[in-house]
C-alpha cells in the first residue's frame, strides 16, 4: 500500500511537470527543456512573496502562480517569438540557455542555500494515515489533488471552451488556423503561460513539501522522459506515462537496486523509442523504414 | 566593429597578468562558488574574504597583508586544475573548499610544485590522516571513520545497549564507504543492523527509501552524507509516520533545520559548536560578517576555522615565508579554536587531521523550545 | 566566398590543395610555428588554457561532423566522452593496460556505443533522436557511476601518467604538444571529410533525406557512419582527457558538458570546421576572459560574490544571443569581417553564397 501511495504521489509530480512539456510541444513543436527551471522559479516566487509581500498562503500562493504564468509569457515574447522561423533545434537550445539564465538569476538573489517556504507561511506538513498502514504527508495529498484538478481543468478548457478549441486548432494546422483569423502568437503565449503556471504549481508544492534550492531543475529532465513515454502531445498519455514510470521507479527502489531508480525514467524512454517512438498516445510522426 | 574590438580586448587581456603586491602572503583558493555543490562551499569563500579583510585592515600578519586569489572551480576537475596552474605562479599555499572530484588535480599540481594544500570545508582526503602526506592538511570538522567511531557508541549508549540500526548513504564513494564501516562497527558492538540504504542524491522523493528503512524495522538510523540527503530522508521517515531516532552529522544548515522540524527524534552530531550556544566567538563572527555576506553567519564556520588555522600558521612562519617553510610550519600548528570546536586543532608531522577529535550532539528540546546540546564534548584520540 | 576574381588553377593537384594561395600558406606556417614556440613564452596557466581549448576543439569537431554536417542531433556527447575516459580508467585500474591498448580500446568502445545510438537514428528523426541520445547519456553515466561507486576515497578512478615508447607523458608542456597535435589532426580530418564523398553525402542527407536517397546515397549507411565517426573521435578525446587529468570521475561529464559542446558549435557556426574551432575557443576561454577584463578594470581586492554566477550566466546569455541574432555564429561574423576587409573601400554586400 505504501508503494502504491508512493507511485501515485510521484506520478502526480511528474504530471504537473509534464503538462508544461505537452502544452508547449503541442502548440509550437518546441521542447521546453527549461521546464524544470520554471518549476524552480515558481518555488522561489513563492518564497519571495512569502518573505516580502505576505505570509498568508491564500495570498502568497496565487501570487506566486501568477508570477509563474507571467514569466511564461515573458519568455515567449522575448525569447521564443524571435525564434519563429528558426530551426526547431535552435529553439530548443534557446530554452536550454533560458534554463541557465533562470538559475543564475535565482542564485544571484538567493544564493545556493536551501530554503523552506512552508514554515514562513506558518503551516505544517503532518502525515496522513491511509488504509493499509501507509502514510503520506498532507502536501502529498494536495499534490495529487492539484494534479488531478489541473488535468481536469485543462481537459475541460481544451475541449469545451472556445479558446481551448482555438488552441487545438492552431496546434494541429497553424496555417489553416491563421487563415481563419486565429491569432496564434497570442495562443502560443497562452500555452507558454499555462505551461509555466503548471511548472510554478509543481514548484510551489514541491518547495513546500520537500525543499527549495536552485538545483531542482534536474527533476525536469526526468519528467521530460515521462512526457515522451506518454506521447509528447497527449495529456492522457502523460498520465499513463507518469504512472508507468513512477511504478517502475518505486519497484526498482524496493526490489532491485536503489541507484537504478535514478536512471529508470530514461530506460523506459529508451524502450519506448525502440518500440513506439511517438509514445503511448502521441501522434504518429513520420518515420522511415530502412 | 565594437564587437570585434571587445573580443580582441578580451583575447589580449587573457595574457595580461594582474598586478601583484610584492610584499604580501599570497594564497590561492579553489572553491565551488557556483555549481551544484555551491550551497555547501560558497560560504567558505565569504568566510575567507571577511576574515582576511579584517586582518589586512588591522595591519596584516607580521606587518604584511594577506592576498588571496579566488578561483571558482564549480566542482569540476578541469577548472580546479586550471585554477591550480594559475596559482602556481607564486602562491605559498592552496586552499580547497570543493567536492572530492577536484582533489586529484589539485594534489597533482601541489606535488609537482611542492605547494602545501589545505582542505578547509570538503571531506578530508586520506592523505591528511596518519601517516600524512607532507603537503596535505585538512581542517574540516567531519572525517571518515572517526565520525562513525563516535556515532555508533553514542547510539548504543542512548539505546541502552540493544537496538536495530539502519544506515543511509548517498551514492558517492565517501558516504557509502563510511556507512559500510559504521555498519561493521555496529555489528562488532553487538547492535542489530540493516543493510546500508544507498540513496541517489538527485531523487525527487525519498519516501520509497524511507519505507525500506521503516519496513526493515529500524529503531535507530545513522546517516552520513551531504546535508540535503541526510535531512531529506529524515523528513521522509517522519512523513510516513516512523517514530524511531535519527542520528546524523550536523553540517551547516543543521541548527536551522533542527529548529524548523522541532522533532525530538533528530540528533545532529558534529565537530563544530552550533551558534545556538551563543558563545563569545559566535557573536564575534556574527558582527564581523554582518552586511558582508549573503549567507547566514553559522554557515561560515568551516571556512572560519580553516582561516584561523591559516592565520596561525602564517604568524608562526614569519616573514619571508616560503612554501616549504609554510609546509613545515603547518605540521606544527596548534590552534585554539576559542570554542568553535571542542578543543585545539593540533597537527604533527604524521597527523595532518588533528590529534584529538571532539564531538557534540544537539537536538530540539520540546520543553524549552530550543536547540540544546546532549551532554558535552566527547573526545576521541586520533592515532 | 566573397573574393573578386578567381584563382585560375591549371592542375588537379592545385585545385584539390587545402591551402592554395601564398597568403594562406604563410598564415598556416605562422600558426604552426607560433603554436610550437608558445610553451617558451607563455605561462603554465596560459598553456593549460590552450591545451583545454585543443581538447574541446576535438570534441566540438566531432560533434560538428555529426550535427553540423550530417544533421543528426545528438544530446549525448558527454556520454561518449565519459565512455572513452572510463574505458581508459577501468583498463588501467584493473589490468594495468598500457596506452597502446587502452586508446584503441576506447575508440572501439566509442564506436560500438555510436553504433548502438545510431541504429535508432535510422527510425527516429530530429527531436526524437535527440532524446534517444539524451537517454543514452544518462544510461552511460549510470553505468560509469556504478563502477566508480566501488572505487577509492576521492570519488573517481586514478589514471597514472602513460608511458609510450619509453617517454613518460607527465608535464604540461608534453601534453600541450600531444593535444594540440591531436587537435590539428582532427581538424585536418574534418576538413577533408567535409570535402570528400562522405562529407557531401552527409550534407545531402542533412538537407533533404528523400532527395539524397533518390540520388543513390545509402542513407542508412552514411548515418551510421556519421555516428560512429563522431563517437570514435569523441571517445578518443575522452581517453586522452583521462590521461591528461590522470583522473576520471562521473561528475566531470554532466549534461552541462553536452550543452557546452553544443554551444560551441552553435556559437561557432554549425556545419563549418572553422566554426567548431572558434566556438571551442570562445566557450572555453570566456570565463577567463571575463576574469581578465574584471581584473584589469578593478584591480586588487576579492571579487564580489555576484560576479561568479554572472560568469556562468554570461555563457547562457551569449548562447541565447547568438541563437537569436546571429544564427551563422562566429564564422558568420568572421566572414563578414573578411569580406569587409577584402572589399574595402567598396561597401556593397557581395552575392550570398552557401558555405
Amino acid at each position: 500500500m505504501q508503494a502504491v501511495a508512493g507511485v501515485v504521489v510521484l506520478a502526480s509530480l511528474y504530471v504537473l511537470l509534464g503538462v508544461g512539456y505537452v502544452l508547449v510541444y503541442r502548440a509550437s513543436r518546441v521542447l521546453n527543456l527549461a521546464q524544470g527551471d520554471l518549476m524552480m522559479v515558481g518555488g522561489y516566487a513563492l518564497f519571495a512573496t512569502v518573505t516580502t509581500v505576505s505570509a498568508s498562503p491564500f495570498i502568497a500562493v496565487p501570487l506566486a502562480l501568477a508570477v509563474g504564468a507571467a514569466v511564461g509569457v515573458l519568455v515567449y515574447a522575448l525569447l521564443m517569438r524571435p525564434m519563429a522561423g528558426h530551426p526547431v533545434f535552435a529553439a530548443v537550445l534557446v530554452t536550454v540557455s533560458l534554463g541557465i539564465l533562470l538559475r543564475v538569476a535565482v542564485v544571484l538573489v538567493y544564493t545556493d542555500q536551501t530554503r523552506y517556504p512552508l514554515p514562513a507561511m506558518d503551516l505544517s506538513n503532518p502525515p496522513v494515515r491511509l488504509p493499509g498502514g501507509a502514510a503520506v504527508s498532507a502536501l502529498d495529498v494536495v499534490t495529487v489533488a492539484s494534479a488531478a484538478a489541473l488535468l481536469g481543468g485543462l481537459f475541460a478548457f481544451l475541449r469545451l471552451s472556445r479558446l481551448g478549441i482555438r488552441m487545438r486548432a492552431a496546434a494541429e494546422r497553424p496555417l489553416l488556423a491563421a487563415q481563419r483569423g486565429i491569432d496564434f502568437h497570442a495562443l502560443f503565449a497562452l500555452s507558454w503561460a499555462l505551461a509555466s503556471f503548471a511548472g510554478a504549481l509543481a514548484g510551489v508544492l514541491y518547495a513546500s513539501n520537500v525543499r527549495l534550492d536552485p538545483s531542482l531543475g534536474i527533476l525536469g529532465l526526468k519528467a521530460f522522459a515521462v512526457a515522451l513515454v506518454g506521447g509528447l502531445d497527449s495529456l492522457g498519455g502523460l498520465v499513463a506515462g507518469a504512472l508507468i514510470v513512477a511504478t517502475v521507479e518505486v519497484l526498482t527502489i524496493r526490489h532491485v537496486n536503489p541507484l537504478l531508480s535514478d536512471v529508470s525514467p530514461f530506460l523506459c524512454l529508451l524502450l519506448m523509442l525502440l518500440v513506439r517512438p511517438w509514445g503511448l498516445w502521441g501522434t504518429r510522426e513520420e518515420l522511415e523504414r530502412v | 566593429m565594437a564587437r570585434h574590438l571587445v573580443l580582441a580586448l578580451l583575447f589580449v587581456a587573457t595574457f595580461v597578468a594582474p598586478a601583484q603586491a610584492a610584499d604580501a602572503y599570497r594564497i590561492g583558493m579553489s572553491v565551488a562558488i557556483t555549481g551544484p555543490a555551491a550551497g555547501i562551499y560558497a560560504p567558505a569563500f565569504d568566510a575567507y574574504k571577511v576574515y582576511f579583510k579584517r586582518i589586512n585592515d588591522a595591519g596584516g600578519i607580521n606587518g604584511h597583508p594577506v592576498e588571496i586569489m579566488f578561483g571558482d572551480d564549480r566542482g569540476e576537475p578541469s577548472r580546479a586544475a586550471a585554477n591550480a596552474k594559475k596559482f602556481a605562479e607564486g602562491v605559498i599555499l592552496i586552499v580547497n573548499a570543493s567536492i572530492s572530484p577536484t582533489y586529484k588535480p589539485l594534489m597533482t599540481e601541489a606535488e609537482a610544485e611542492k605547494i602545501p594544500l589545505l582542505f578547509g570545508g570538503g571531506v578530508c582526503p586520506k592523505e591528511a590522516f596518519p601517516p600524512a602526506h607532507p603537503l596535505i592538511f585538512c581542517s574540516t570538522s567531519f572525517g571518515a571513520q572517526w565520525d562513525s567511531r563516535f556515532a555508533v557508541p553514542f547510539i548504543k549508549a542512548q539505546a541502552g545497549g540493544k537496538a536495530k540500526v539502519g544506515f543511509v548513504a548517498q551514492n558517492i564513494p565517501v558516504s557509502q564507504a563510511e556507512m559500510e564501516f559504521a555498519e561493521k562497527l555496529a555489528r562488532e558492538q553487538g547492535l542489530e543492523t540493516l543493510p546500508v540504504v544507498v540513496v541517489p542524491g538527485g531523487s525527487a522523493d525519498f519516501t520509497p527509501f524511507a519505507a525500506k528503512l521503516k519496513d526493515g524495522g529500524a529503531d535507530w538510523v545513522l546517516s552520513w552524507a551531504p546535508w540535503p540527503l541526510e535531512i531529506g530522508v529524515f523528513e521522509a521517515l517522519a512523513r510516513i509516520g516512523w517514530t524511531g531516532r535519527y542520528v546524523t552529522y550536523a553540517h551547516q544548515p543543521a541548527q536551522d533545520d533542527l529548529a524548523r522540524l522541532k522533532s525530538p527524534n533528530l540528533f545532529a552530531f558534529g565537530g563544530n559548536a552550533l551558534f545556538t550556544e551563543a558563545l563569545p566567538i559566535h557573536k564575534e563572527i556574527e558582527s564581523a560578517v554582518k552586511g558582508q555576506t549573503s549567507h547566514p553567519p553559522h554557515y561560515l564556520v568551516e571556512g572560519w576555522v580553516s582561516a584561523m588555522v591559516l592565520e596561525q600558521a602564517l604568524r608562526k612562519c614569519g616573514w619571508p615565508c616560503s612554501k616549504d617553510k609554510l609546509a613545515q610550519t603547518l605540521a606544527t600548528v596548534s590552534v585554539d579554536t576559542r570554542g568553535l570546536r571542542g578543543g585545539a586543532i593540533e597537527w604533527t608531522a604524521d597527523n595532518h587531521y588533528r590529534q584529538r577529535a571532539y564531538y557534540k550532539v544537539y537536538r530540539w528540546d520540546t520543553g524549552s523550545r530550543a536547540v540544546v546540546p546532549v551532554g558535552g564534548w566527547t573526545r576521541l584520540d586520533v592515532k | 566566398m566573397a573574393y573578386g576574381s578567381g584563382y585560375f588553377k591549371t592542375t588537379y593537384e592545385a585545385d584539390m590543395a587545402l591551402v592554395d594561395t601564398r597568403l594562406r600558406r604563410l598564415a598556416l606556417a605562422t600558426l604552426i610555428v607560433g603554436l610550437a614556440v608558445l610553451p617558451r613564452v607563455a605561462s603554465p596557466f596560459v598553456l593549460e588554457l590552450v591545451t583545454q581549448t585543443a581538447l574541446a576543439a576535438v570534441g566540438a569537431l566531432a560533434l560538428n561532423m555529426l550535427t553540423g554536417l550530417a544533421g543528426q542531433i545528438s544530446l549525448g556527447h558527454a556520454g561518449f566522452l565519459c565512455a572513452g575516459a572510463f574505458t581508459v580508467g577501468i583498463l588501467t585500474e584493473s589490468v594495468k593496460a598500457p596506452p597502446l591498448v587502452t586508446l584503441p580500446a576506447a575508440a572501439v568502445v566509442g564506436g560500438l556505443l555510436g553504433l548502438v545510438v545510431g541504429v535508432p537514428s535510422l527510425r527516429l528523426k530530429g527531436l526524437y533522436l535527440a532524446l534517444g541520445t539524451l537517454a543514452m547519456h544518462f544510461v552511460v553515466l549510470y553505468v560509469a557511476s556504478e563502477y566508480q561507486a566501488r572505487w577509492g576515497f576521492n570519488t573517481g578512478v586514478s589514471v597514472p601518467a602513460p608511458t609510450v615508447a619509453g617517454v613518460r607523458f607527465r608535464s604540461g608542456v608534453q601534453w600541450y604538444y600531444v593535444l594540440v597535435a591531436f587537435a590539428m589532426l582532427t581538424t585536418f580530418l574534418s576538413v577533408n571529410l567535409g570535402r570528400s564523398r562522405v562529407g557531401r553525402a552527409w550534407m545531402a542527407i542533412h538537407d533533404r533525406e528523400i532527395a539524397a536517397a533518390s540520388l543513390g546515397i545509402a542513407v542508412a549507411r552514411y548515418k551510421l557512419l556519421a555516428f560512429v565517426a563522431s563517437s570514435v573521435l569523441t571517445a578518443l578525446a575522452g581517453a586522452l582527457w583521462a590521461y591528461y587529468r590522470s583522473f576520471v570521475s562521473v561528475e566531470a561529464f554532466s549534461f552541462v558538458v553536452t550543452i557546452e559542446f553544443i554551444a560551441m558549435i552553435v556559437i561557432g557556426g554549425m556545419g563549418s570546421t572553422l566554426g567548431a574551432l572558434l566556438g571551442a575557443g570562445f566557450v572555453t576561454l570566456l570565463p577567463y576572459g571575463i576574469d581578465a577584463v574584471v581584473g584589469a578594470l578593478a584591480p586588487g581586492g576579492a571579487a564580489p560574490y555576484w560576479l561568479f554566477p554572472l560568469k556562468f550566466g554570461a555563457f547562457g546569455l551569449l548562447m541565447a544571443l547568438f541563437l537569436v541574432f546571429e544564427p551563422l555564429g562566429l564564422v558568420g561574423i568572421w566572414r563578414r569581417a573578411r569580406t569587409w576587409v577584402v572589399l574595402w573601400p567598396l561597401r556593397y554586400a557581395p552575392l550570398r553564397t552557401v558555405r
